[in-house]
Formats: structure tokens, C-alpha cells, sequence
């Protein structure tokens, strides 16, 4: 008997712990509930406040005439809501810029320290000024275009049209770009572009660094991009398919004089990738990309066919970046023997804790000293710094670098930057 | 009386399933879309992509237009969870999305329930989170996973 009644009473026990659980649970979401429906209702006030005043007269009043999406007022009222593209004219707009502090240990500068003058080891720059605009045709195309002001030396600016589309989105499964693109080789020359803010470290990695500044890959193309998804399932395949003029003209990036015109031909562009469901953020792909190059520096007039080979294995999700590409760049000489087999690779890791990202970075790059990328030849070497957020326009860098170049002194560096959106 | 004792133990498992179902179904978040749109029925990686920016269009070709609440509210946080990102690496991603050209422009953020309703009467192919207690008349609720929102298995909370 008394055990029946110990089973009772610890049964009671436990309904009412969770019956007041339950209901504690229950007044807690009550208040939570009452406490944001407060807060909607001053948003709202706030909404039809400045509706009164005459700045948003459509924006609490969204209709099927008037296109609620399209009113930067809907937004702009309460503090809370996020900074959005500005618009003018139906042209939406924002720009990225940097001021970057580098200092080497070596005083003969390379071509990568932008504004760096010959004898001082140290100094400021201000790096890519990039104006992005981008205009909605209709739900299926737009308009887009990036504008950089890119210093040179000795404070002297150009301005280069980065990009230029016309993008028609026929479905998930053709996506079309006509114009001047990102060549679709791997995925960082995809995914990033001219502004520095999106960038967890100071610069890009040296293999896929612009044409303009060095870099060995033909980064950017006039032509026609297409991509889309492959109906796989939860493999979540998509294909990039590009054909256009990749023509270059890199300087050297060690900084002697001249440069190389590789006067590209067309090149074709073929890129796949999976976005499995099972792991969200994983990215597992690769691409193939084949033009014909000039090497003036083997023969006047010999053409060589080059193909560029890559494969990443990319993961980015829960504050977690890990990013890694390899690529092989295949230099074949067309009336000869010569081949050229260039191999590169980047592996770069960083996690976020709360407004600071601390990363870390590894890459290699060894090219042919008879190949067009005679400049470069073989470095290697770890970077490593942090990115803290200021707010969500600014953020400040710091970065350090250690690179070993065959032939050459080592070369050790700080970089300090201050990057912004507006 | 060993059975009474393992009886016991079950009604109390159960009493404590009970309580804690009913917390999950509280802060359940339910995808909703435009009454016209066709769809009834998601998966959980179909609406991540969609929020996600890589769905872009509904079944019939209907362009998305994604519409989410403002910071701080319950749907604002769930829709974070559901990308696995921050506030700030939310906002940096949509920037980079469109200066990618991967979308026309940021989501559309409103700031209440009310609005909403009505931007998602607007646009054909909109879609967007909604607290399952907030749900309005006229509001078309789409399954995730075969279940509506307050079903045991629900996944979007």
C-alpha cells in the first residue's frame, strides 16, 4: 500500500512538474509574443509617422498598384531593418573601398603592393574603389555593372569596367550572362570580386589574384556565361558553361618592366560543382578551361594551347570557412614539343567568433621559368590574421605573410587594411 | 509489483514528452507563399534553398520573391538558424549575392506580420516565415516534410 502511494504521489508530481512547465513555458511565450507584437505596432507607427510626413507615402501601404519591394521607405524606418541597396532612378547602387597599409622586409616591391614605389619598404594605398550598379529589367532580367577605380603607381588612378551584364534568368536551369564576366574558373575567381569587403583576408590568393595585378589566370573574359542546376536530386549538381574572349595583357608581377600580351583566343569554360543537401554549405567541384596563348619570350609567332584544370572542395556554414583549390595550368606548344605543367593550390581556413574572424591561409604556385609566367616562378608560404567587424559597413584587417621565392629572399609582410561598404 | 513501477516511469516519460511537444509547437515557424502559388509541399533543403537565394523559381517558372520580418523577430531568428549564419553574415551575403549578380536585390524586409500578408497578396511568387501562432486568415501555409506546422516532426521551429 505504501508503495502504491509513493508511485502515486511521484506520478502526481511529475504531471504537475510538467503541467507547470508547460504553462510556464506557455506565460513565457505569451509575454514574448505581446512583447514583439508591441514592438510591430510601433514599427508600424513609425511606418505611417513618416507615410505622414511625406517620405513614404506608399510605403504602409502596400497595393497591387504599387510595388511595395521596390520602396527603399518600407525599410529605411526603423533602425532594426538592415541597410538595403540604394536606388535611384530604379538603378540600385553601392560601393566598396579600402585603405590598406602593407610593409615588407624587402625593399625592392613587387607589383601585387599596388601603389608601392621603389626604396620604402612601407606604405598606405587605397587599393580598388569599386562602384556597383545594377538595374531590374523585369522579374527575369537585369542589368549589372562594376566600375573600380584601381590605384597605379605613384597615386595615379584607372578606371576599368569590371564587369558588364545583361543577365537573363530563364529558369533555375539556364541562367544567362552577356558581357564582360568572371571566368568561371573555380571558386574563388566566382564567387568574389572587386570589392575587398567581402574578403575574409586582406588580398586574394596569388593564383587567382586579377589578370591586371599579376595573377596568372585569365580572371575575366567578353562573352557568354551560362549556368544553372542539373536535375540530381539531393546531390544538388550545377553546371557552368562559358565561351568568350579571355584576352590578357599582365604585367609582371615581380615588378621588372614589361609585361605579356597573351593575346588569348576564344576560350571555352566548363565548370561543375554538387551542393549536396545532406551537408548545407559543402561545395565539391571543378572546371575545365582551354584557349590558345602567345609566349613571345619562346618564339615570335608560337602558339601554345593552355588549359587550366581545378578542383575545390569548399565548406562554408556555421561561422566555419574552409576553402580549398588546386589547379594545374597546361602550357602545350602547338608546332613543338614544349609542355609546361604549372601546378598551384590555396588552402585557407577561418572561424568566426563573434565580430572577429582570425584565419589562416596556405598557398603555392610554381610556374616554368621558360612558360609566359617567367615572373613568378615558385612561392609558398602561410598567411595569417584576423577581420573584425566593426558594424556591418566597416571592417579592419590585419594580416601577415610570409613568402619564399625561389631565387629571391624570403619576403615577410604586414598588411593593415580598412575596407568599407556604402 | 515490478510492472507498477515500470508503468510509473512510463506515464512520467510520457507527461515529460507531452510538455516538451508542446513547447517545439509553440515556437513552430510555418512557410507560407502567395494563395495562388501551387505549392503544397517542401522539403526542408527546397526551403533552405529558397531563403538561401538558390531557388529562384516555383514549379511553372514564377519567379520567388522572398520576403522576410525585420532583426529581432522570432521568424528573423528561426530563418538565421535555418542558413546556419549570423545577423551579419546574413546581411553580407545577401550584399554579395547581388553585387554577384546572383540575385536583383536583398529580400524584402518588413517589419510585421500585417505587411507581410499583404506584400506576399502583391507578389505572385512570394514567400516567406511566419510564427505559427501568428498565422492569418487567408494566409496559405505550405508543409514542410509532409507536415504542417504543430505536427510532431515539424521542422522549421
Amino acid at each position: 500500500m505504501f508503495r502504491i502511494m509513493i508511485m502515486v504521489i511521484t506520478l502526481l508530481l511529475l504531471s504537475t512538474m510538467s503541467l507547470g512547465q508547460a504553462a510556464g513555458s506557455g506565460d513565457q511565450e505569451t509575454i514574448r509574443l505581446l512583447v514583439q507584437r508591441v514592438k510591430e505596432l510601433q514599427e508600424e507607427v513609425h511606418v505611417l509617422e513618416a507615410a505622414q510626413s511625406g517620405s513614404a507615402v506608399e510605403a504602409a501601404q502596400p497595393t497591387a498598384q504599387h510595388e511595395v519591394a521596390e520602396q527603399p521607405t518600407i525599410s529605411s524606418p526603423s533602425a532594426a531593418t538592415p541597410p538595403r541597396l540604394h536606388e535611384l532612378g530604379g538603378i540600385q547602387w553601392r560601393g566598396f573601398g579600402e585603405v590598406t597599409y602593407k610593409v615588407l622586409d624587402q625593399r625592392q616591391p613587387e607589383l601585387s603592393t599596388f601603389g608601392s614605389t621603389p626604396g620604402s619598404s612601407g606604405n598606405f594605398y587605397t587599393g580598388d574603389f569599386s562602384l556597383f550598379l545594377t538595374s531590374r529589367i523585369n522579374d527575369k532580367a537585369s542589368v549589372l555593372s562594376e566600375i573600380t577605380f584601381s590605384e597605379q603607381r605613384e597615386q595615379l588612378f584607372e578606371v576599368d569596367l569590371e564587369r558588364v551584364l545583361f543577365k537573363y534568368n530563364y529558369s533555375d536551369h539556364l541562367r544567362m550572362s552577356f558581357g564582360r564576366y568572371q571566368t568561371g574558373i573555380g571558386y574563388y575567381n566566382t564567387q568574389y570580386h572587386g570589392g575587398r569587403w567581402f574578403l575574409t583576408t586582406v588580398d586574394r590568393p596569388l593564383i587567382t589574384e586579377y589578370t591586371h595585378q599579376g595573377g596568372p589566370l585569365p580572371t575575366q573574359a567578353v562573352g557568354i556565361s551560362t549556368t544553372g542546376l542539373i536535375p540530381s536530386g539531393k546531390l544538388g549538381l550545377n553546371y557552368i558553361l562559358e565561351y568568350g574572349s579571355s584576352d590578357t595583357n599582365r604585367p609582371h608581377l615581380d615588378g621588372s618592366p614589361g609585361g605579356d600580351d597573351e593575346s588569348n583566343g576564344n576560350h571555352v569554360n566548363i565548370g561543375l560543382f554538387a551542393r549536396p543537401d545532406a551537408i548545407p554549405g559543402l561545395q565539391i567541384g571543378g572546371s575545365f578551361y582551354h584557349d590558345k596563348i602567345s609566349n613571345v619570350d619562346v618564339h615570335d609567332t608560337g602558339r601554345f594551347g593552355q588549359t587550366i584544370v581545378n578542383a575545390h572542395v569548399i565548406y562554408v556554414g556555421h561561422g566555419v570557412e574552409f576553402l580549398n583549390e588546386g589547379f594545374l595550368i597546361r602550357h602545350t606548344e602547338q608546332d613543338g614539343t614544349l609542355v609546361f605543367n604549372m601546378p598551384a593550390f590555396y588552402s585557407q581556413f577561418s572561424k568566426r567568433f563573434g565580430r572577429t574572424r582570425p584565419f589562416f591561409r596556405y598557398q603555392y604556385l610554381n610556374t616554368n621559368p621558360n612558360s609566359v609566367f617567367e615572373d613568378i616562378l615558385l612561392r609558398y608560404g602561410p598567411s595569417f590574421g584576423a577581420r573584425y567587424d566593426l558594424n556591418d559597413n566597416f571592417a579592419l584587417k590585419a594580416q601577415l605573410d610570409h613568402t619564399l621565392r625561389k631565387g629571391k629572399p624570403d619576403l615577410n609582410g604586414l598588411q593593415l587594411q580598412l575596407t568599407f561598404a556604402f | 509489483m515490478r510492472w507498477k513501477w515500470v508503468a510509473t516511469l512510463l506515464l512520467s516519460w510520457a507527461c515529460l514528452s507531452l510538455s516538451d511537444c508542446a513547447f517545439a509547437q509553440v515556437g513552430d515557424v510555418a512557410v507560407v507563399v502567395n494563395p495562388e502559388n501551387a505549392a503544397s509541399n517542401l522539403t526542408l533543403p527546397e526551403v533552405r534553398k529558397l531563403f538561401a537565394g538558390e531557388k529562384r523559381s516555383w514549379a511553372g517558372g514564377l519567379s520567388v520573391k522572398l520576403i522576410v520580418r525585420s532583426p529581432g523577430t522570432h521568424e528573423r531568428e528561426v530563418l538565421l538558424k535555418l542558413l546556419g549564419i549570423s545577423e551579419n553574415e546574413y546581411k553580407q551575403y545577401w550584399a554579395s549575392q547581388v553585387f554577384r549578380g546572383e540575385a536583383q536585390s536583398e529580400p524584402l524586409v518588413l517589419p510585421s506580420i500585417g505587411m507581410l500578408k499583404e506584400a506576399l497578396g502583391v507578389y505572385p511568387g512570394g514567400v516567406t516565415l511566419v510564427h505559427a501562432q501568428s498565422i492569418k486568415p487567408g494566409m496559405k501555409v505550405v508543409k514542410v516534410n509532409g507536415r504542417m506546422p504543430g505536427e510532431a516532426g515539424y521542422p522549421i521551429h
